[in-house]
């Protein structure tokens, strides 16, 4: 594994209990991404790109194989430890936004830095020039229902986007957007990855798929 | 992350859902409220005991006599007047030591058949009882009567408690003079129409104490002078306060106001307070000597009554402390319950903060804070409530002393209660599978 690798997963198996029945759903699975690459991990329903996902956010865990994010033996971490990785490393952008409806925009968008350890005070300041980029200045006092979805997934890129990660992780970005709203958000990442962002996105959609640099398919759980 | 920032989140959840917060702590309000009511009024009773008996000499033995035969019932027992309408136990109650107790007879079982002979007992009892029992230090005799009396300002007679003792009642009895002396023996020997006035007869006949002494009173249309008025006593154990009573010489009521078939009570004082069971089991062969064996006394204790009105205090105090326990188990669970809601509600925000990193120290502290701020908001609530309801409680006559060291206590269970009962669902939000969590519908 080189330095610029960011992700290194090999021989991953990840399989779920269905009544007494193991269903496998990934199957010795070696994926990589080198650092400042836009990957699209594209497959249909039910072939496992979520799981896949999961595991590479530090949501989840393989039953077998090995994952390094970053150098970092995750396979071999606690839950702890993984809540610190995918605190500072690893930034999330969902589908349906996962915005804390009972905050307001700018609670919702420091909170990284918060759950970080730093005062409310200093992760607003911090933030400052993500919201400036974004453009979602104006609607930091509003609560999430008060926003339109490209709103939402911009405040839910800027919650990713201000712990400064190593990683982004968008499952789905533009699932719950109207078309001209996708196309922002997929311009947003184009930019964002040429600022030397990494960039990791999941997809069913060719057409959303094709904004990354590189399409990774994924079918019954094994990459092709 | 920071406790402050935890504080911060729970404070920003609290002030989103006051109402719920406010019917969550509902149960919390009624229990601290409680906790805060049951220890002042157990302050009270405690205070109130205390100042009931404080005029009382625990060593004092009183001794009565009740007959039971056909047209004396009741009020004539230890004191009731021939012909007068003494309430029940009046005339115990007025004597130094209250009439409280049991009844010492070799004839136990005898029921009704018991006291069908008339007997008065005399000073000559007391005296007998004295020099037979060495533990006793001293002995007298007295009775009560009720009477028409004015004197001072008044523009009609009222009824008063008339008490004819013997000169050494105010030294058993604790009683300290506001003015004058009080009776003597010569008094008595004499049959002097002379009085002794309680405080609250002085002030109502003649409006001051100092206009009081040496005054005339007029006691069933006969005057007597008033050689003293008692200092304020306060409230009694139970029947008659001196506050309330017109002392006379004991002969001196006999010669005028009751006649000879009167029966009083004797009141020994034992040299120390534990020789006082050993002198209530000597009382009866003394007295069986002169009256026989078929005759059943009343004697009582002063100990024994003191003791009975701590413990039915205590028994009060810990019948209310039991509410207040159920109270807060019931406040418990309605938070518990609550919380169980909110963690089902919330298991998506909880999935959301476990994915960008908060550990299940930080999920636990959040929610175990927020339990807590509802109960301390509803603890503080509960105190503000006794405050209100005690002038309620306190026009019932139940006295209640509130406590600062009371409101501290019910804040603290309060608050315990509430922590205790928010741990589980506090715990349960913590391990939570992020995963799992946010994507929960």
């Amino acid at each position: 594994m080189s330095e610029s690798t960011i992700i290194d997963m090999k021989q991953i198996n990840k399989g779920y209990m269905l009544g007494t029945e193991k269903v496998p759903v990934l199957k010795n699975v070696d994926f990589r991404v080198e650092k400042g690459e836009f990957v699209a991990i594209l497959g249909p329903s039910g072939s496992g790109k979520t799981t896949l996902m999961n595991i590479i956010g530090c949501m989840d865990v393989a039953d077998s194989g090995e994952y390094y994010l970053d150098e970092q033996p995750i396979h071999c971490m606690t839950e702890k430890q993984m809540g610190i990785v995918r605190n500072k490393e690893i930034g999330f952008i969902f589908q349906n936004y996962q915005l804390i409806p009972t905050y307001d925009i700018l609670q919702n968008i420091i909170m990284p830095l918060v759950v970080r350890g730093m005062t409310t005070k200093e992760a607003e300041k911090r933030c400052m020039p993500v919201i400036e980029m974004l453009g979602i200045g104006h609607r930091l006092g509003h609560k999430p229902s008060e926003l339109s979805g490209g709103q939402k997934q911009r405040a839910s890129i800027a919650r990713a986007l201000v712990g400064e990660p190593a990683l982004l992780l968008a499952d789905e970005p533009t699932g719950a957007l109207d078309s001209a709203s996708g196309r922002d958000v997929l311009a947003l990442f184009r930019q964002l990855h040429g600022l030397g962002n990494t960039i990791v996105m999941i997809t069913h959609d060719l057409n959303v798929a094709k904004a990354a640099g590189r399409i990774v398919h994924i079918i019954d759980g094994c990459l092709a | 992350m920071r406790l402050s920032e935890i504080g911060r989140l729970v404070w920003l959840n609290l002030i989103q859902n006051k109402f719920k917060v406010f019917l969550t702590s509902t149960g919390i309000i009624v229990g601290s409220a409680t906790i805060m009511l049951v220890i002042a009024i157990g302050t009270g009773g405690k205070l109130e005991v205390a100042e009931q008996f404080k005029n009382l000499n625990a060593g004092s033995i009183d001794i009565s006599y009740e007959y039971n035969g056909s047209g004396f019932t009741g009020g004539m027992s230890g004191g009731g007047m021939p012909g007068g309408g003494m309430p029940g136990g009046g005339a115990g109650s007025a004597m130094p030591g209250g009439g409280m107790g049991g009844r010492f007879s070799p004839f136990d079982g005898m029921g009704n058949q018991m006291n069908m002979t008339r007997i008065t007992l005399s000073q000559e009892d007391a005296d007998n009882l004295k020099e037979s029992i060495p533990e006793i230090a001293s002995a007298t005799i007295s009775y009560t009567t009720r009477q028409e009396a004015e004197g001072g300002s008044m523009d009609e007679s009222a009824s008063y408690t008339i008490a004819g003792v013997k000169e050494n009642y105010a030294d058993i009895s604790n009683l300290e003079m506001a003015i004058g002396a009080f009776l003597t023996k010569d008094n008595d020997t004499y049959k002097e129409r002379t009085c002794v006035l309680g405080y609250s007869v002085a002030k109502e006949m003649f409006d001051s104490v100092l206009d009081a002494y040496d005054s005339p009173v007029y006691i069933d249309n006969r005057s007597y002078v008033v050689s003293g008025v008692l200092m304020e006593m306060g409230t009694v154990a139970s029947g008659i306060s001196p506050d309330e009573a017109i002392f006379i010489p004991y002969e001196t009521g006999i010669k005028y106001l009751t006649g000879k078939d009167v029966s009083p009570a004797i009141t020994v004082v034992a040299e120390d307070v534990n020789d006082v069971e050993s002198v209530m089991e000597q009382i009866v062969p003394v007295l069986a000597e002169t009256y026989g064996e078929k005759v059943e006394f009343t004697i009582s204790d002063a100990g024994s009554k003191m003791e009975a009105a701590s413990k039915s205090n205590e028994t009060l105090t810990l019948l209310l402390m039991a509410m207040a326990a159920i109270v807060f188990i019931v406040g418990g669970i309605g938070i518990m319950n609550v919380l169980f809601v909110s963690v089902k509600e919330r298991t998506n925000e909880i999935g959301i903060l476990k994915a960008i990193g908060c550990d299940q120290k930080d999920i636990l502290t959040e929610f175990l804070l927020e339990a807590s701020c509802i109960s301390f908001v509803g603890a503080v609530l509960g105190v503000l409530v006794s405050l209100g309801i005690t002038p309620v409680i306190e026009g019932f006559s139940v006295r209640v002393e509130l406590s600062l060291g009371g409101g501290v206590l019910s804040l603290l269970f309060g608050v315990m209660t509430g922590t205790v009962f928010g741990f589980y669902p506090a715990l349960k939000a913590s391990r939570l599978i992020p995963v799992v969590a946010l994507n929960h519908e």
